[in-house]
């Protein structure tokens, strides 16, 4: 049965070739279109590590006068206290620019055990777990007083755990080249850059005396009921504070908002895209289908006339279609698996091989309705009108 | 001899109705495409608005520096420009201006959320902001360090709501009262060396220009040249200061840092071994390549199989001794009148596309529109398309033996 399938496809092998390379582009599309949805939804189902509702940043700038890195240091601190003494705050933290959902991008590399790390690099301060509610899982948070420490006090998220560290406990090694940063804890993973992009591997600094003039953000933890009007109160004690600098107040609800819809907004035009693309492919596959149907009618009279059933003419045709597209699927699966192998995109196996196979599933299935009414078609030629054509 | 080939072109499409649809939707569609992404690209690199002498003009939006291991990028200094770009003689004018920053204000306890920029006073003489009201400040208030704004036409709506004059009212940006001069047009986001809502004196600036004497900063050049002609003159003279430039650093050997005509300015990635037009380049062909692939596919299996069904009227052409370049270049122009009429519908639906695009205002201020450059793209492509569907059939139905096709029937 198949050995005479593949004759009658062999034969008709330049038609076919047309096919079976339309057949493998499709694939290919929505292959990507796929790897990149599973992608989307695996980082969506993740939970979000924080709590970010009520959470507000203040971006300034720093602008005073001294380099007494003392002065500084005090002055920060005394803004910090204004700012948390103020009736609807419950926490305040400082941070460098790379808050949640930011675009803003700090990134550092890091030798462990031959292995290369390249972590985003947060500086913040001790409040900062308690201003987002992330769960220190393993070790502790920055206390006060590490900072005499030899080695720099350093926090690492539960990925870089996970993926460096595997089942034993980081806390107390060493990173670096010499060793110079200590793991004191391990945080829950956070989605730092919103729903529909991975954890990415975090490494947490204390900002110390030295960072402090480089340090421009400030994460404040309010009460639900903070409205604009306290907004208009803070933003106004803070500038009052630093004359100089320029104050920018932003929710984190609308900043994941924004990094939210930047990371959408090229997923829907590709997939409807892809969309149309694949419209087009099905309504010119059913078309070249349906026309060879017509041209075979001889053909098929003559199998009915010897007494093949409607059904076997018609699962015939839509086999040689499953076939041609088994074909496409084969070469289509080689250059597909290549991904993962080659790592190409850093994206988890997992993610490849499952939109392969819903790119397979969906090959199959367009192929299937393309070729079912066809071959229904088929199955309804009457011998004696078909042959009598001839 | 055209005239009949369309009058067959026509009687053939209206033969097989399934087949002409989708030959049409898979022209059109592909054309859609097309065209927005037209029409996106000539909105963001060609429109003139607000500086209409690109022409004449040199943008300078990137320094970087760079050490056996260290690197450092971003946009030039104040200071930079100022003292070293200044210098130039080429120049018959220097626009500097900021990088757009975000801030907030709050009217009657509503916040705003706004972006300044702060310009020097030659930034108005080189682009040409279309004022609805006012005009810009002068050199002479800018010395004086005065707080005046041309704020943009969004800004004056969410301000002061719809009130015919605001010229001499005050804004309060950043905790500051400053004094509106002047209301421009909007510009869009994507043209971010020139987009703002509120425009400030660089004598205003909170963090101080003057203190930093590095090469790095935030800030834009336009450099504009005494005719066209003078432009790659600037442009040597420009990278021949950069050569010259003191290292301010042990740990840097190199700067980067260059002035070039618009486009090539607005895709600069800020670093020498990777060219940002290669990249802008190749992400467009990609992406054109994919998107036209799959429906020329398409249409090319369309085409072969309504050609086989013509095969008794080629035999029959043939046999009477019409040459095979005869029926191939027959076969090509009912193929380009095929995809000009798709082209037309293409035409329309992106017309409507786009309106539903400006109206969601996915990127503010961002109005795309049709105009000849668009329309000419996609009459090219278009074109084309029907020349590379149209070809393979043509060449198979050319070599059909008249022996065969004619007892095909």
């Amino acid at each position: 049965m198949f050995r005479h399938l593949f004759k009658i496809i062999w034969n008709k092998k330049k038609q076919n070739f047309l096919l079976i390379t339309e057949m493998l582009i499709s694939f290919l599309v929505m292959f990507a279109v796929f790897t990149m949805l599973v992608h989307f939804y695996r980082n969506y189902r993740t939970p979000m590590g924080m709590q970010y509702e009520h959470v507000w940043v203040i971006n300034y700038n720093n602008t005073l006068k001294t380099q007494n890195k003392d002065s500084i240091m005090l002055f920060y601190e005394g803004l910090k206290q204004t700012i948390r003494s103020m009736p609807q705050v419950k926490g305040v933290s400082y941070s460098s620019g790379n808050v949640p959902f930011s675009q803003n991008t700090m990134m550092s590399g890091y030798e462990y055990n031959g292995k290369h790390i390249n972590p985003n690099l947060c500086r913040v301060d001790k409040d900062y777990t308690n201003v987002l509610h992330i769960q220190v899982t393993e070790g502790e948070w920055f206390g006060k007083n590490d900072i005499s420490a030899k080695a720099r006090p350093v926090v690492i998220n539960n990925k870089i755990k996970q993926d460096f560290f595997g089942n034993e406990s980081p806390v107390g090694k060493f990173l670096g080249k010499d060793s110079d940063l200590k793991i004191i804890g391990v945080v829950d993973d956070t989605k730092m850059k919103g729903d529909y992009t991975d954890v990415g591997y975090w490494l947490y600094d204390k900002i110390d005396m030295d960072l402090m003039p480089w340090t421009d953000r400030i994460l404040v933890d309010v009460t639900p009921n903070a409205d604009a009007a306290f907004e208009g109160q803070l933003y106004k004690t803070v500038a009052g504070m630093m004359k100089d600098s320029n104050i920018e107040i932003e929710h984190l609800t609308n900043k994941l908002k924004d990094i939210n819809y930047w990371a959408l907004v090229p997923m829907i035009t590709l997939s409807i895209i892809a969309c149309f693309l694949i419209i087009n492919v099905a309504l010119g596959l059913f078309g070249v289908l349906w026309y060879n149907i017509n041209k075979r009618r001889g053909e098929i009279g003559l199998r009915r006339a010897v007494g093949a059933t409607a059904m076997s003419v018609s699962s015939q045709l839509v086999a040689e279609a499953l076939i041609l597209a088994t074909f496409s699927l084969i070469i289509g699966s080689f250059f597909a698996v290549q991904f993962p192998i080659l790592n190409v995109f850093d994206l988890p196996a997992g993610v490849y091989l499952t939109a392969l196979l819903l790119a397979i599933v969906f090959i199959y299935v367009l192929v299937l309705i393309c070729s079912l009414y066809p071959g229904r078609q088929a199955a309804g030629i009457y011998p004696a009108v078909a042959l009598h054509e001839e | 001899m055209l005239k009949n080939y369309f009058k067959i072109a026509i009687a053939v499409l209206k033969r097989r109705k399934f087949f002409t649809f989708i030959s049409l939707f898979g022209i059109s569609f592909t054309l859609t495409i097309l065209v927005v992404l037209a029409a996106f690209i000539d909105k963001v690199v060609n429109d003139r608005y607000p500086d209409k002498k690109r022409d004449r003009s040199l943008y300078t939006n990137t320094m970087t520096e760079r050490g056996e291991h260290s690197y450092n990028g971003g946009a030039p200094s104040f200071y930079f420009l100022d003292h070293y770009v200044r210098s130039l003689k080429t120049p018959v004018a220097l626009a500097i201006s900021s990088g757009f920053k975000g801030t907030n204000t709050y009217v009657n306890n509503k916040k705003i959320a706004i972006n300044y920029k702060y310009t020097n006073a030659e930034y108005w003489d080189i682009t040409e902001y279309e004022f609805l009201e006012g005009k810009p400040f002068t050199k002479q208030q800018i010395d004086n360090s005065e707080r005046v704004a041309v704020i943009s036409e969004n800004t004056k709506k969410a301000f002061f709501g719809n009130v015919p004059s605001v010229v001499g009212k005050y804004i309060e940006a950043d905790n500051v009262q400053y004094r509106v001069s002047g209301v421009v047009k909007n510009v869009p986001i994507t043209l971010y060396m020139m987009y703002s809502d509120i425009y400030l004196p660089y004598t205003v600036s909170k963090t101080d220009y003057k203190s930093n004497t590095g090469y790095r900063g935030n800030y834009y050049g336009i450099l504009l040249a005494p005719t066209r002609a003078d432009v790659p003159k600037m442009k040597e003279e420009f990278d021949q200061m950069v050569s010259k430039l003191p290292m301010s650093s042990k740990e840097f050997n190199k700067i980067y840092c260059t002035a070039e005509a618009f486009i090539p300015a607005y895709v600069n990635t800020g670093d020498d071994q990777k060219s940002g037009m290669a990249y802008a380049l190749t992400a467009i062909g990609i992406f054109i390549l994919l998107v036209m692939l799959l429906p020329t596919l398409n249409l090319i299996n369309i085409n072969i199989t309504r050609i086989m069904e013509r095969s008794s009227e080629i035999g029959v052409r043939k046999a009477f001794g019409a040459s095979s370049r005869t029926l191939v270049y027959q076969f090509i122009v009912e193929n380009i009148i095929l995809t000009l009429i798709g082209g037309v519908i293409g035409i329309i639906l992106s017309i409507i596309v786009l309106q539903m695009i400006n109206s969601a205002d996915l990127i503010a201020n961002l109005e795309l529109r049709l105009n000849f450059t668009v329309l000419f793209v996609g009459l090219l492509a278009c074109f084309l398309f029907g020349l590379l569907s149209g070809v393979y059939p043509a060449w198979r139905m050319s070599r059909l033996n008249v022996v065969n096709a004619l007892k095909a029937q």
